[in-house]
């Protein structure tokens, strides 16, 4: 007899597919199919689409859980997934992993559809990144191809993948504020009006914006005849068809940071060359002191200490507000097949919220695994100063993730923080100061070692939290 | 004969926006394959096979 886990915890991101539900229990990640999703899934299984790289590694775990309700039918089998190291959101990515997101769903969908299968969906959020490497999460998503039926998931993949990647490709406007701000990702009536007379010639803008929100408005109240007329007349060639031109159409799609993000990104500003050097071997050293599970390099610009920090850490996560040198990162972690550091963007200062049904489905950072290690380089006076977050808040955040910290404080002399300083009234940010900075570190936390750098303006510590 | 049963709508409009663009790709093939049949008679280009995909866009009767 196989062992029982319990409780078994159910996904509350999962519910919308009503044949398969993903649930927790231990540390492993479990999926209940329906007898229909059994089906689907053997029919998945023989086609050997699971075997690749592409499909999370998935087994059956039939008896493992009690899994008696979590589906409206009787659940017909459990399987069990690889668990994805740290669960992040297309909102918190950049252009290219989000494009590379939309190739893998196009690309799985024509490899299943020469099996005669599809995706019941094109939903970027069944897609988690190893590191810089794309998977494919949502094995519950194929299913066996009914005749006449036409691409189910067109409209969804235009609204979160297609648009996102088009605004930004065309009107350098980020997609990642669209898509954090509705979960459904942007209508054809919301794109539309952003496209101007001479974006109609870009290709795919015609058939993929303005006729499809002509159509949208025009056939809105006649949803039977339609399935009816789509049911006689579609074929399996015009879905393919579909589909190759969608995936030519996303490939030719291309967004570049500005000129100066690629100049920085080499390099990094105010550091002698000695200093540099004493800040990688402080942390290099700390990486190194014990075997660190999780990593957050928050403000991670360019993941030069990321990468450091992975000499030592199973998993980072290299998170910047900004996302020019994020895509740059991406880019290289993903020429060196990189499966250990995941590059993300977001700002600290107004961090992921929990989103979609009961806020829940979507979960803040902190909610979807603790770090044990937090590397906050370069970072301090950014909070401090441009966001205006008081020093004692961001400490007192630092310690309420309960792991060890290494952070750097620049002091008011440092030439980046007087010109964050410049604009502003004389005699503002007065907790930001060595000594005050220095107290509050303190009172949150052990500190084991610090280190004032050679040019005399940046100090490192590494500390512990204590509780 | 099945019905479209799906847990999302596929949207009306997206529909019959996939039937256009397709008919669009299915015209394309079916003139491609008469421009190719076209150089083979001029001699201009050799015997290939016809790819299946070809024929069976240019039947475009309900199942």
């Amino acid at each position: 007899m196989s062992t029982q886990h319990a409780p078994a915890g159910l996904e509350p991101g999962s519910f919308r597919d009503p044949e398969s539900r993903v649930f927790y229990a231990g540390d492993d990640v479990f999926r209940a199919l329906s007898p229909d999703g059994l089906s689907d899934f053997e029919a998945l299984e023989a086609t050997g689409l699971l075997d690749g790289e592409r499909v999370v590694p998935t087994e059956r775990a039939d008896g493992s859980a009690n899994v008696a309700g979590f589906l409206v039918h009787e659940p017909a089998a459990i399987l069990r997934h690889e668990r994805i190291p740290f669960v992040s959101y297309p909102y918190e990515w950049t252009f290219s992993m989000l494009k590379d997101a939309a190739l893998l769903q196009l690309d799985l969908l024509l490899a299943a559809l020469e099996h005669d299968m599809v995706l019941k969906d094109s939903t970027p959020y069944n897609v988690q990144f190893k590191g810089a490497h794309p998977t494919f999460v949502d094995v519950g998503s194929f299913e066996r191809l009914r005749e006449g039926e036409p691409w189910v998931g067109y409209r969804q993949f235009c609204m979160l993948y297609l648009y996102p990647l088009l605004l930004q490709s065309a009107k350098d406007v980020p997609f990642q504020p669209w898509l954090r701000g509705s979960i459904d990702g942007i209508r054809p009536s919301e794109i539309r009006p952003l496209m101007n007379f001479r974006d109609r010639f870009r290709k795919g803008v015609f058939t993929n914006v303005i006729l499809h929100a002509k159509l949208e408005a025009r056939y809105a109240d006649k949803p039977q005849q339609v399935k009816d007329e789509v049911k006689r007349v579609f074929k399996k060639e015009l879905f393919v068809a579909n589909v190759r031109k969608m995936r030519k159409l996303v490939q030719r799609l291309d967004w570049n940071p500005p000129q100066g993000v690629w100049t920085a990104y080499g390099e990094r500003n105010s550091y002698t060359d000695d200093d540099a050097r004493r800040k990688d071997e402080f942390v290099r050293e700390v990486a190194k002191s014990r075997e660190w599970k999780l990593v957050w390099d928050i403000g991670a610009n360019n993941g030069r200490y990321s990468r450091i920090a992975a000499e030592g850490a199973k998993t980072v996560i290299a998170v910047d507000a900004d996302q020019g040198p994020v895509e740059l990162l991406y880019r290289d972690l993903r020429e060196e097949g990189n499966e250990q550091i995941l590059p993300l963007t977001m700002n600290l200062a107004d961090p992921s919220p929990g989103l979609g049904w009961r806020g829940l489905e979507r979960k803040s950072m902190p909610d979807r695994g603790k770090p044990d290690l937090v590397l906050a380089l370069a970072l301090v006076h950014h909070v401090a100063i441009s966001a205006n977050v008081p020093v004692k808040e961001f400490i007192d955040w630092l310690a309420s993730l309960g792991s060890a910290l290494v952070i750097e404080f620049p002091t008011r002399e440092d030439p980046m923080v007087k010109k964050l300083l410049a604009p502003k009234r004389d005699g503002l940010h007065p907790d930001y100061e060595l000594d005050y900075f220095e107290r509050t570190l303190k009172e949150a936390f052990e500190v084991e070692r610090s280190e004032r750098l050679e040019s005399g303006t940046r100090v490192l510590y590494f500390a512990r939290p204590k509780r | 004969m099945t019905t479209v049963l799906a847990y999302l709508d596929p949207g009306s409009g997206s529909m019959i926006l996939q039937i256009i663009a397709g008919g669009v790709a299915a015209v394309a093939v079916t003139a491609k394959l008469y421009w190719n049949r076209l150089l083979k008679f001029l001699h201009i280009k050799k015997d290939e096979p016809e790819t299946p995909e070809a024929d069976q866009a240019r039947s475009t009767d309900a199942a």
